[in-house]
């Protein structure tokens, strides 16, 4: 690897082109997007824009799906790296934001909020996405980051007129620069202790025991990943730093909070996963402060589960509930980074989940947008009452979603659960392993008390459910999907295990 | 048919499912298409009672190990397959749920009238729940089944049951949820051991009873372990003091509910002690036999007691339940094959005439909509039949000589005497206090004068309710006179099941 920019690597590879490919059409797709908008005018103005943007998200999956497989590629002077792992976050990302956009049309129609800019934020924000699982260094994780966030900042707020989403697109982005802000500062305390940025390097540093040895004993160091730290678990919303959260995901307009609960935190997960994996703090367990970093991050993690699922208890909002429970997901997430390195399968559990996650939470929320009301009327779990008898199939459904989040098997989310648990077993984590258990058994009650409305109630008001192909496609998938992956989860195990393989 | 013999145990395990799916198809709008549906369901479910019946004629008494074995590689990368396969012990629960099934179907009749057709998919989709934990041979597929069968049971409660039913239903649901889950962190332990001593993970039941669990008294793994089963199982038994749930879930489940919760989902909980916690650990096991047999005499007396006070017919019954069951723990305990035995034979036992009475109770329910005992009184004179139909389902709770209840409890009592005489008598007690209880019960409802008006118009026993009751009649009597049509499918299995549970 050469460190210094030369010429010569700047020029781009007819490889390095294939790898590059889905990110270009992510990029063309947006501005096409966003230039639809503005010379199409009409009534079909939004289905034109909307339309564009499936399709660009689609040549997207289809670019992916090209160069599936092929051996790992360095992008631009080793910034970037096109490698199993991220085209498998690639294609997570793309089918997040494909059923997102799906969902999309009749939502915002319903809200009235409907602008074309819409569908070119959400393909700029997946473009973040999809560079932030594909930077192999922190400068570039960092932009990517960015792009991610800016757009998203902006979608929050998209419900222009409702004071709600006004508090929490401002909310975001004022805690979102700070925590940016925070993490900026730990890449540069970083780099003063490593004098690299970029993540492949840092592996190696980490790897031979005399340059890890001086790196530890170093505070910049220290002060460094803390910082990095806090900046990563704020975007994946972790206790203590998840507050801004629930009043975001509620004030958001409900695909947004879709997006964001699946897409952004898949993200953020991903490139933490690959800055985690390289520092391989988690294999390390004899120095003082990888000690100190793994009993950190245990605490964290119970924290996590523990705040998230109490909270999400008293909930009556959906989409509140949701959002902590949400939470309580990044805690398990989190079980998965702690025993990653000690045992066979701990950070193919992470991503394993994140899988799994993505696959229910996205049936789950875009049943609630299909649900709510003009300005998210019929988010309460009141209005669900009576639903599963009168819509079987939406009920069927939900109730499998909610299956799969309380993770009881046969659901994706049982598999998820599964590798991580058993993970944390054989790494010899019994205690972090019994608290995730029986915070899961927790979390059933209030994930149950959806169906209890559902089936056990009766119906108080007339809750209107407008047919629509797109999303009763997209529900179809998704409760295709959280069965058949958790009856055969075989297939998601193997690639995530392929793609942790750095 | 060579397919059908080869896969025998799949066929009776996934019917039901496939039924509850075709059932689903079928129009429910008109009164004429409900009773369609109801006809089919019952029929279905009688044709997977008589596939059950082939597993019972082909099964073979005399050899050891299980029978009918399939196995196909499920989720090869963590060892785990689907095996499936029967010995003795599973057999006959097997039975017991494809007899009760049918029975159920029919016994609620008339009972459910709104919601019908999500009702019978409930319980044909319980069903194969319940058949695939008691024929599983891989913990994962157990596991499975043990999970994906309590879905159907919470919404059964919880749909179709009584005034407090989602409080009721819900705390069914967390009390099992929570004990399995520490039991799923005890399998993961033990799959990683099966991986640190032979190199690779299974699941597979056959390898895992070959793991060594690290034993040096009661802080040691195996302990552990060996709770963290029992915890799951003794929810469900339930055993003192996990019992709390089940008169709740009892006395608010619908009476098909409670007639599958009492006769076939407690019994998994004593399925999985012969099947899992006790051959797996057997050093833990006889650390721990001695508090486990405290336990389950407390059971035993207290629930008895409990149920004496009870003024609700049903919740009675739910006590006798636990009073029933601890004695089934009790004989597992005992550890020797006379107890055992009896243990066995006590779990069908209390399924049919637990199952019985919970009809009989219902039967009442529907015709005055209420379960206080001191509502009644008098109504031998008024349904003749049904007083004769329910004297002899409460004596053969009593375990009266003849009837099936008199062969458990006798070689319950006497496999425990054996063991330990002080645990064995007081155990006794609580065959005086369940003759007290139920015959009391019995007295205060059917016999005395007519005190109450709305009691002189009700109607004896339909020609259904008859025919649902017949099977059972015949069953307390045929189990009681000739135990050994049963008994000798088990021998072997009880030997074996004693050999692994030996030091």
């Amino acid at each position: 690897m050469d460190q210094l920019i030369n010429p010569q690597n700047l020029e781009i590879t007819n490889q390095q082109l294939a790898i590059l490919v889905p990110y270009l059409v992510m990029l063309i797709g947006g501005m096409a997007a966003l230039l639809t908008g503005v010379f199409i005018k009409g009534p079909t103005k939004n289905l034109a824009t909307c339309g564009v943007s499936l399709i660009t998200v689609f040549a997207a999956i289809y670019s992916v799906t090209a160069i599936w497989g092929e051996p790992s590629v360095y992008l631009f002077n080793n910034m970037m790296i096109g490698d199993y792992f991220s085209s498998l976050f690639n294609i997570v990302l793309l089918v997040v934001a494909a059923i997102v956009l799906l969902g999309s049309h009749s939502y915002l129609e319903k809200q009235d909020i409907h602008h074309s800019e819409y569908y070119s934020l959400v393909i700029f924000s997946t473009l973040g996405m999809m560079l932030l699982a594909s930077s192999l260094d922190l400068i570039t994780l960092f932009i990517s980051l960015e792009i991610m966030s800016i757009a998203v900042y902006v979608l929050v707020g998209f419900r222009r007129t409702d004071i709600k989403s006004n508090e929490a697109a401002i909310k975001y982005f004022i805690l979102g620069s700070v925590a940016s802000a925070i993490m900026l500062f730990g890449v540069a305390l970083f780099y003063g202790a490593t004098a690299t940025m970029n993540i492949s390097q840092l592996a190696n540093l980490m790897k031979s025991p005399e340059s890890s040895a001086i790196l530890f004993a170093n505070p910049l160091f220290a002060l460094g990943s803390i910082l990095l730290l806090v900046g990563f678990l704020f975007k994946v919303a972790t206790v203590p730093f998840h507050m801004w959260m629930p009043d975001v995901y509620e004030g958001a307009p409900t695909s947004i909070t879709n997006f964001m609960t699946t897409g952004l935190k898949a993200a953020a997960f991903a490139a933490f996963l690959r800055v985690f994996i390289a520092m391989g703090l988690s294999t390390k367990i004899d120095t003082a402060f990888s000690v100190g970093f793994h009993n950190v991050l245990w605490i964290i993690a119970v924290l996590t589960m523990f705040i998230g699922n109490v909270i999400a208890l008293t909930q009556t909002n959906i989409k509140r509930m949701l959002a902590y429970s949400s939470i309580a997901h990044s805690g398990y997430i989190l079980v998965g980074f702690i025993v990653g390195g000690k045992s066979e399968y701990g950070y193919s559990s992470v991503v394993m989940y994140l899988m799994a996650y993505v696959i229910m939470n996205l049936g789950a929320f875009t049943i609630v947008s299909l649900l709510s009301d003009k300005g998210d009327r019929n988010s309460e779990l009141i209005d669900l009452s009576g639903l599963g008898f009168k819509h079987p199939l939406l009920g069927f459904a939900m109730t499998v979603f909610m299956f799969s989040m309380a993770g009881v098997p046969p659901t994706v989310g049982f598999a998820g659960k599964y590798l991580i648990f058993s993970s944390a077993v054989e790494a010899g984590e019994i205690p972090l392993a019994i608290a995730a258990v029986l915070c899961s058994a927790m979390s059933a009650y209030y994930y149950l008390r959806v169906i209890v409305y559902m089936y056990m109630k009766d119906p108080i008001k007339e809750v209107r459910v407008p047919f629509n192909l797109a999303v009763s496609a997209v529900i179809i998938i998704t409760t295709l999907g959280t069965l058949s992956f958790g009856l055969a989860p075989s297939v998601l195990i193997h690639a995530a295990k392929k793609a942790v393989n750095l | 048919m060579e397919f059908v013999s080869s896969h025998l145990i799949s066929l009776t395990v996934f019917l039901p499912a496939v039924f509850a799916v075709l059932l689903l198809f079928c129009p429910s709008k008109t009164e004429e298409q409900q009773s369609l549906i109801k006809g089919l369901a019952l029929g279905f479910s009688i044709v997977v009672f008589l596939v059950s019946l082939m597993l019972y004629t082909g099964f073979d008494a005399a050899a050891t190990g299980f029978q009918f074995v399939e196995k196909r590689n499920w989720i090869p990368t963590f060892g785990i397959s689907y095996t499936v396969g029967i010995d003795g012990i599973s057999l006959l629960l097997i039975v017991l749920t494809t007899f009760l099934t049918p029975i159920v179907i029919l016994g609620s009749w008339n009972a459910v009238e709104d919601k019908l057709k999500p009702f019978l998919f409930l319980i044909l989709f319980l069903e194969t729940g319940m058949l695939g934990a008691f024929v599983a041979l891989d913990i994962f597929l157990f596991y499975t089944f043990w999970e994906a069968m309590l879905i159907p049971m919470y919404l059964l409660i919880g749909v179709w049951g009584g005034k407090e039913r989602i409080y009721a239903s819900m705390k069914f649901f967390v009390f099992t949820l929570a004990g399995s889950l520490i039991m799923l962190v005890a399998i993961f332990y033990l799959m990683g051991a099966h991986k640190a001593q032979f190199g690779n993970y299974s699941a597979s039941l056959e390898d895992l009873y070959k793991v060594k669990i690290a034993f040096d008294g009661f802080y040691s793994p195996q302990t552990l372990l060996f709770l963290a089963f029992a915890l799951a199982f003794a929810i469900k038994v339930p055993m003192f003091p996990l019992h709390t749930w089940l008169p709740d879930a009892h006395v608010q489940a619908p009476t098909a509910g409670s007639v599958i919760l009492a006769g076939v989902l407690l019994k998994l909980g004593g399925y999985g002690f012969i099947r899992f916690a006790f051959p797996l650990f057997p050093q833990a096991l006889h650390l721990l036999a001695p508090a486990f047999l405290i336990l389950a005499v407390i059971a035993i007396v207290y629930g008895a007691w409990v149920a004496m006070v009870q003024p609700d017919i049903k919740k009675l019954v739910a006590y006798s339940s636990v009073s029933h069951m601890g004695f089934v723990v009790l004989g597992l305990f005992s550890l020797n094959s006379i107890s055992v035995t009896g243990s066995i034979y006590q779990m069908l036992n209390h399924g049919i005439s637990t199952g019985g009475l919970f009809l009989i109770v219902g039967m009442l329910y529907e015709r005055r909509h209420t379960r206080e005992i001191s509502e009644f009184g008098g109504i031998t004179k008024i349904m003749p039949m049904f007083a004769i139909l329910f004297m002899i389902v409460t004596l053969s709770s009593i375990a009266l000589p003849g009837t099936n209840g008199f062969v458990g409890e006798f070689l319950i009592l006497l496999g425990a005497f054996q063991n330990n005489k002080w645990i064995a008598a007081l155990a006794g007690t609580g065959v005086i206090f369940g003759a007290i209880y139920m015959l009391w019960m019995f007295q205060r409802v059917m016999f005395g004068p007519v005190k109450n008006e709305a009691n002189k118009g009700l109607k004896d026993l339909s020609f259904r309710e008859m025919i649902v009751m017949a099977p059972i009649i015949v069953a307390i009597f045929v189990m009681g006179i000739f135990p050994n049509i049963f008994l000798s499918k088990i021998d072997v299995s009880v030997k074996a099941f004693l050999n692994q549970t030996r030091i």
